[in-house]
């Protein structure tokens, strides 16, 4: 029986007055891909976050790799790589400096000219970050997510800025990895990708745990939350989950016009 | 170790890339050297005097450059990392924040000194300046000064929320204390009442103690400087780093 990589028990986070996560639980086993998915502002972010070590949960037990995140954290990152929502680097940094830089905190970095190749950056390599497009900023952070040879990858809005080959690409380059036995913790708003790409799902909404299970069980799960006549069986992943989310009202051109 | 050299590597580059450091570190106080030195040569400041102007100027200017890396390219970079969440990037990597900003601090520290030594270098070769100083109260006399202005630099970005409020709190300091300081000019040319102001600065104390250590005076002589100085340096950094602590870097 394949181990738990992250065990998450009772994930407890407020900000000031507002409960952002609600006695959140679940584990994730060796090689395995969980997606976590939900609206803006259900508490995935923050969720991952507290895997990584980098928020402080007011309740409940985290281990990743059977250690502590916060506690354990230098240990913790040599085997885990991360890819945050939103991070930038020095404006005047080149690509291959923070490459070179990233190499340098690993025991055994990838051979990062290999991945920039692969990525489409190769040619980039003396230009510095801040002259980068989204999507190139985007597929350099992976990189970098990649550098430390991760048994652990956690991956905060992977696809988003990249063009439709280029997710191709990389859900690929996902399912590969994860093939060699490294364990995925991925958070999406895209339901294709997770429907290709996820062996588990986590469900959350308004820092909630609605579901966690496989991609089948939380087919039943929605099957059992909407009217009878709303259920196809043939539906794709991303018909099923927009009708289990919270509906939220359009813009009205009143507003504009 | 080799991975923080590394850093410090990076953080060398990066400095040396921003054109307002570069420039202000290591040109400008050279620049206002050369030109008070073409004006006023290294004649005596006061008839009678044993040192002359640029014998003044020299330690005067090596406050200013503390002042361009303390109050101004330290914190601003700091600031940047945090509001960027760079620093974040770095807290999931096995190595921390803690490491780029001992980076950050040590390579602005280095590059102060490399300062200090070409402001040396023009005034020994072209107006053959005095230094009467010992090397070892030269040498205290300048860390103390760093870290003062240091401290004061890291306390703004703890105490500010965004870039912003960092930057009006560095520049209002930063050109406040060099004019009135005597970093910039003799403050004998000052009236009164700006004299009343200048004592309130800490890097008056710095220009004071700089100027006098280098003329040749001991460490002894100027005991209200170094209390202050070192006052302030365990001021700023200790309410500083309290405040750095409650920071949300998340």
């Amino acid at each position: 029986m394949a181990t738990d990589i992250v065990l998450v028990e009772d994930l407890t986070v407020s900000y000031k007055n507002v409960r952002a996560i609600n006695n959140v639980s679940f584990s994730v086993k060796q090689g395995e891909i969980l997606a976590i998915i939900g609206p803006n502002g259900s508490g995935k972010t923050s969720t991952v976050e507290c895997i990584e070590g980098l928020r402080k949960p007011d309740h409940g037990s985290i281990q990743v790799f059977g250690k502590s995140p916060r506690e354990e954290r230098s240990e913790i990152y040599k085997l885990m790589g991360v890819q945050l929502q939103e991070t930038e680097y020095p404006s005047k940094i080149r690509v291959d400096e923070q490459c070179k830089l990233f190499a340098s905190f690993y025991d055994r970095p990838a051979d990062w000219n290999l991945l920039l190749s692969q990525m489409n950056l190769a040619d980039k390599r003396k230009r510095q970050i801040h002259k980068l497009s989204g999507g190139e900023k985007q597929r350099l952070s992976i990189l970098l997510s990649l550098m430390g040879r991760p048994k652990l990858l956690i991956m905060d809005e992977i696809t988003t800025g990249l063009d439709p080959e280029v997710r191709q690409n990389m859900w690929q380059s996902f399912d590969a990895i994860r093939k060699t036995g490294v364990t995925i913790i991925l958070v999406s708003h895209y339901l294709d990708e997770v429907e290709a790409l996820a062996d588990k799902i986590l469900y959350m909404e308004k820092g909630n745990q609605r579901f966690w299970g496989t991609q089948n069980q939380f087919r039943e799960y929605v099957k059992g939350c909407i009217p009878q006549e709303e259920w196809d069986d043939g539906c794709s992943l991303e018909k099923l989950y927009l009708k289990l989310v919270p509906k939220t009202q359009g813009i009205s051109m009143e507003g504009i016009l | 170790m080799k991975r923080f050299i590394t850093i410090c590597q990076v953080e060398f580059v990066l400095f040396i890339r921003d054109f307002f450091g570069f420039f202000f570190t290591l040109v400008f106080p050279t620049m206002m050297l050369v030109l008070f030195g073409s004006i006023y040569g290294n004649n005596p400041i006061y008839l009678g005097a044993e040192v002359g102007m640029i014998d003044v100027s020299v330690p005067a200017y090596c406050v200013m450059v503390i002042g361009v890396t303390g109050l101004m390219s330290l914190p601003l970079t700091l600031a940047e990392y945090k509001e960027k969440k760079i620093y974040k990037r770095f807290d999931a990597t096995p190595v921390g924040k803690k490491s780029i900003m001992v980076a950050q601090v040590c390579i602005n520290v280095v590059m102060t000194f490399v300062g200090f030594l070409v402001l040396l270098f023009v005034g020994l070769v072209v107006y053959q300046v005095q230094i009467r100083g010992d090397f070892f109260s030269i040498l205290l006399a300048m860390l103390i000064s760093v870290a003062a202005m240091f401290s004061i630099g890291f306390f703004f970005t703890a105490v500010a929320r965004d870039t912003k409020i960092t930057n009006l709190l560095c520049y209002l300091s930063y050109f406040l204390m060099i004019f009135l300081s005597g970093a910039t000019m003799p403050d004998m040319l000052f009236p009164e009442s700006v004299r009343t102001i200048a004592n309130l600065l800490p890097m008056t104390y710095a220009v004071d103690l700089m100027q006098g250590i280098f003329s040749g005076y001991s460490l002894t002589n100027y005991i209200t400087e170094l209390i202050v100085l070192l006052g302030v340096t365990l001021f700023f950094t200790i309410i500083g780093a309290m405040l750095y602590r409650k920071k949300d870097w998340a």
